[in-house]
């Protein structure tokens, strides 16, 4: 689709430059210096740019452009698109800054701009980005420093300032690029439109992003989970503090959005978090040079024990096993390896190892089934033949379908090495952690590419009557419901605590007479969001003379909390006993819609913060990931000879609570607080729900 | 001529809207209306000459050309005050009847407007009750409706009444639509049943609370950055914004038609009201916004207003904003004026003071 975009015929250069230092000369020489095809330079104060005829618009270029990069001031910006329109030009990278990230008049322009683009059906790159780079047609239309290297990664960012750092850091270390995009300002193509494009880029295997926010959440998701089938994606997401956040509305004039959606929607579409840009890094060196294995055993080869030892622990946090060889292959280290070396994982082949040692240990430990992956650690020491032992891993690694990275840490002794391990794209961590690190993301993503998407089966539900539960309350400026909404949950076949709701005290003796004692008391109004902070819930009353005593007590500590609460009355609920108590919550994310939250419920559920958290729509299975992420999952399927709890009707109720704010958009935040959820086989009931609704 | 003093329990209970409303239905029905707010306690000065922010409203709203200084014949300045601390005369009943005589002049009705509560004034002799006296006029007594403890107010009030021939009825203010029921079935009858007239009950109404950006804009001295198009949306809250982003979205989208109140340094809280399409953003400090977040509130059509003042500074002036019906728009008269001719019984209020 935007193969025109890459492999343009043509290019032209709107506000082409003859002076040094300027954009309009550093696009010019970037696209002199690789690109095969024609380019054009456009500026009316000359007749010629560095040997190259120029025109004073693109409409008296003899010969249309099918990609024209601007580099003129803002406030031009907008009439040079019309112009690329009438030439029929086909996409356009605006470099140009002073757009919605300068102010009101910028953002303005940037409208403007983008409703031109549409007009003429063009495609846009930024604006005020760096530009674009494709090293398979030699398009450099770019004002970074250099041309990157050909290589297998596609990356995009958001920041320009990573790009040019990136191709630096990638000059220095070899590694090479298929693609390069700066998104900009994003006002039309955005990561969704090349992420699409990655996937079927042949010359691409690994995609990589700098993103400070997500265009469109839903369609990210739903792009990256096809694409994530095809290819890794790894994704740096800034913004993930109080004061990171801060920083990226302020630099961009939008909502870093919150961290755990971000989590949750990378995690539920197969894109991988790196935390930083140098674990970005780590892993795109990974990915692009070694293959993805099937499993996550892994094995360790070192001439240190120490490193070992740190190498086997990293492996432990990052969720990877040491393969457990099988006996042959302790047997054939045993013929080889000096008697005082060790023949288990990890196999420590002793610090007087020569490379014929590393090599046979090596071929070996490749060869047992039992292993996915090796991490190949070294330590210069005074009989280490550095240079040696990376020709032979070099050689073994290039042989090899299981993916091996290195660790050789040093300094100056070991630079010899890498070079070679460079040379190779064999991946060299500095320390031997990055590389373990590096290896769980190959694991992962093994396991990302086989997975498969269920859709969320479709539950039957009594729409109307919800959808006429919130008409009413919006009537009447209501924003904010609570108890008195149960209704909703029923339409939706979530079991609901016996309730009856009463305006007097008299009411109230009759309804827990019916209900049979003991039972709860809630006082009703949409004045008090907590209500047990402010006495309004009574529980265990066990008779007429409780419910009376509780009824007035109740009155009395509501009046003198907030002494201007409009009381609509009492909730009489039977009391449950013999239960555990989860939360089920939803706040529709900016970026991502809604989010879906589950925790144990209990006085200490906001400080333990021992929540999960998914993006709806979910399924059976998502949601059964969600219950069993939380550490104190363990209290629901029974600890210390207790009965398990009823996991599977939580399965269903936020099965059920996901398609409820999927159906209502309206709906803004939702909480079930608490789900009782009794003993296996007996299901569980929501005693508590609490809604935000949005204004239109 | 028929005169009425209209006082509350409280300030900021509905004096002023009442006058207004009543004097605008009282000119309609062809009757020559004055005003007079005897004792002067929100001074402005009007080109050198000191009066009284209600006054001065009145003047407007009624065109009256009387003098200044009989519409608020009496002034509570600091001086006022150490003078009747010290145990100076002023003869202030003189005063007050010479300026009543010559604001009733060619006048049907004159209506008095009371000094903040009942009681005020007390310490020069000039509580409403003490200038009804001297006025020989009756009192209407407004007051807000927040609680059942409403009551005990009212009867305590009516104590401070001496002679209950003064008090032509009561009126009870900004009830809550689901107390509705409660005031005129339990409330009224029991007032009625002490002898005290209730001639309207008057529900909480949202048009009156509100106030459009504009007067914010106008009432902070604040600079328009951006969104100008849009400052007439009337807002009915304020929130402050100073907790965490997340929050800030959830308290935001609970509040919807508030103005938020927040540093000009917050970029992250600004970007969660324009996202939960709040009516306003009051950035405070003097901090100039990045121009990324003025430009995305320029594309959600919200005003953002820059403040010199700080952040609780700026509080308290919205708290004088909004939540007190003060009449400088068309819209909230003609809102008062409907609510008063659908809820009290106005002719019946004429009739108590004979006209």
């Amino acid at each position: 689709m935007l193969e025109k975009l890459f492999e343009p015929t043509s290019v032209a250069v709107i506000g082409a430059s003859r002076t040094k230092g300027k954009v309009g000369r550093a696009v010019l020489d970037n696209l002199i210096e690789s690109y095969k095809g024609e380019i054009i330079p456009i500026n009316p104060k000359a007749d010629e740019i560095l040997g190259l005829r120029c025109y004073p618009t693109i409409l008296d270029a003899p010969n249309a452009a099918e990609l024209a990069v601007v580099v003129l001031p803002a406030a031009m910006v907008p009439d040079a698109l019309e112009k690329c329109g009438l030439a029929d030009v086909s996409n356009v990278v605006v470099i140009s800054a002073g757009f919605k990230e300068s102010g009101i008049e910028g953002a303005k322009l940037e409208r403007r701009c983008a409703d031109i683009v549409r007009k003429y059906g063009m495609r846009m790159v930024g604006p005020n980005c760096l530009g674009i780079i494709d090293t398979g047609s030699g398009l450099n239309a770019s004002f970074a420093a250099s041309m990157a290297k050909k290589g297998n990664i596609a990356m995009m960012s958001q920041s320009g300032a990573i790009c040019t750092a990136t191709l630096d850091w990638a000059d220095a270390r070899g590694v090479g690029f298929s693609k390069f995009i700066s998104l900009g300002n994003k006002a039309d193509l955005s990561e969704n439109d090349f992420l699409l494009e990655m996937a079927d880029d042949d010359s691409t295997s690994v995609i990589a992003a700098y993103l400070e926010g997500v265009k469109d959440g839903p369609k990210f998701m739903e792009i990256a989970r096809e694409v994530s089938h095809k290819k890794p994606i790894v994704v740096v997401k800034s913004g993930r503090t109080a004061v990171g956040s801060r920083a990226v509305s302020s630099h961009t004039g939008t909502l870093a959005g919150s961290d755990e959606a971000y989590n949750a929607a990378f995690a539920q579409s197969g894109v991988m978090r790196a935390d930083s840009v140098e674990q970005m890094l780590d892993y795109i060196r990974a990915f692009s040079s070694q293959p993805v294995p099937d499993g996550k055993n892994i094995a360790i080869v070192t001439n240190a024990g120490g490193l070992g030892i740190l190498t086997a622990d990293a492996c432990h946090y990052a969720g990877l096993s040491l393969s457990s060889f099988d006996e042959s292959t302790i047997d054939r280290l045993r013929e080889m390896l000096s008697p005082a070396a060790n023949f288990y994982n990890p196999v420590d082949v002793l610090g007087d190892a020569h490379s014929d040692i590393y090599g046979y240990a090596l071929e070996t430990i490749l060869d047992d089934p039992n292993v996915d992956g090796i991490i190949v650690l070294t330590s210069p020491q005074a009989m280490t033949d550095v240079k040696s032992i990376a020709e032979v891993v070099a050689e073994k690694a290039v042989a090899s379908r299981k993916p091996i990275l290195c660790s050789f840490v040093g300094g100056t002794r070991i630079e010899e090495g890498e070079d070679i391990l460079d040379q190779n794209h064999i991946p060299n961590f500095a320390f031997p952690e990055r590389a373990v690190s590096s290896m769980a993301a190959l694991c992962n993503y093994g396991v990302i590419r086989k997975r498969v998407h269920l859709e969320p089966e479709n539950i039957n539900a009594d729409k109307e009557s919800v959808s006429s539960i919130l008409k009413k309350a919006r009537s009447e400026k209501r924003h904010t419901l609570g108890l008195e909404s149960f209704d909703i949950l029923k339409a939706y076949g979530i079991p609901t605590v016996g309730t009856s709701n009463v305006k007097t005290l008299q009411e109230a003796i009759d309804a827990s007479e019916e209900m049979g004692y003991p039972v709860v008391m809630k006082v009703l109004s949409s004045d008090i969001s907590h209500k047990t902070d402010v006495g309004g819930v009574r529980i265990g009353l066990k008779d007429r003379d409780d419910v009376e005593r509780a009824y007035h007590t109740m009155m009395s500590d509501v009046r003198r909390y907030i002494p201007n609460a409009v009381i609509s009355g009492v909730q009489i609920q039977k009391m449950v006993t013999g239960g555990k108590e989860v939360i089920i919550g939803m706040n529709r994310d900016v970026q991502f819609g809604p989010l879906l939250m589950f925790g144990l419920g209990g006085t200490y559920v906001e400080v333990l913060k021992d929540v999960s958290f998914s993006v709806a729509p979910i399924g059976k299975d998502i949601s059964r990931k969600m219950l069993s992420s939380i550490k104190t999952y363990p209290i629901l399927t029974g600890v210390r000879g207790e009965s398990p709890s009823d996991i599977n009707s939580i399965v269903d109720t936020l099965c059920k609570v996901s398609q409820l704010v999927m159906d209502f958009s309206e709906i803004l935040e939702f909480e079930i607080n608490p789900l009782m959820v009794l003993p296996e086989g007996q299901g569980c009931v929501a005693m508590d729900i609490r809604l935000t609704l949005g204004s239109e | 001529m028929a005169s009425i003093l209209i006082s509350s329990s409280e300030k900021y209970s509905g004096k002023s809207s009442l006058c207004t409303g009543i004097g605008i239905i009282l000119q309609n029905k062809g009757y020559s209306v004055g005003y007079m707010k005897p004792i002067g306690n929100m001074l402005v000065d009007v080109n050198g000459v000191l009066s009284d922010e209600d006054a001065e409203q009145m003047r407007r709203v009624f065109d009256l050309k009387d003098d200044r200084n009989h519409i608020t014949p009496i002034l509570l300045t600091d001086n006022l005050a150490e003078d009747a601390l010290a145990g100076v005369e002023k003869h202030f009943d003189k005063t007050l009847a010479d300026a009543f005589s010559e604001v009733s002049k060619d006048k049907d009705v004159v209506l008095i407007e009371g000094t903040g509560g009942i009681g005020g004034g007390a310490m020069y002799g000039l509580s409403d009750p003490q200038v009804s006296s001297i006025l020989g006029t009756k009192m209407l007594l407004v007051t807000r409706y927040d609680s059942v403890y409403a009551v005990d107010r009212i009867l305590c009030d009516i104590e401070l009444i001496h002679d209950p021939d003064m008090l032509a009825g009561i009126i009870l203010n900004e009830v809550d639509e689901s107390q509705m029921t409660y005031v005129c079935e339990l409330v009224v009858p029991f007032l009625k049943d002490k002898g005290i007239k209730v001639v309207g009950v008057l529900p909480k109404d949202s048009t009156l609370r509100s106030v459009p950006i504009s007067e914010i804009v106008e009432d902070l001295h604040a600079e328009v950055l951006a969104g100008s198009e849009h400052l007439e949306e009337l807002v009915e809250h304020y929130l402050v914004g100073a907790m965490e982003v997340n929050s800030a979205i959830k308290y935001f989208r609970r509040n919807p038609g508030s103005v938020v109140i927040t540093g000009g340094d917050r970029a992250d809280i600004q970007m969660a009201a324009i996202e939960a399409r709040v009516k306003c953003l009051v950035l405070t400090g003097n901090l100039q916004p990045s121009g990324a977040v003025l430009g995305s509130a320029d594309e959600a059509g919200i005003p953002v207003v820059l403040v010199r003042g700080d952040t609780m500074s700026t509080i308290g002036r919205m708290e004088g904003l909004i939540g007190h019906a003060r009449f400088r728009k068309e819209h909230k008269l003609d809102r008062m004026v409907e609510l008063i001719e659908n809820n009290v019984d106005v002719d019946g209020l004429l009739s108590i003071i004979g006209l």
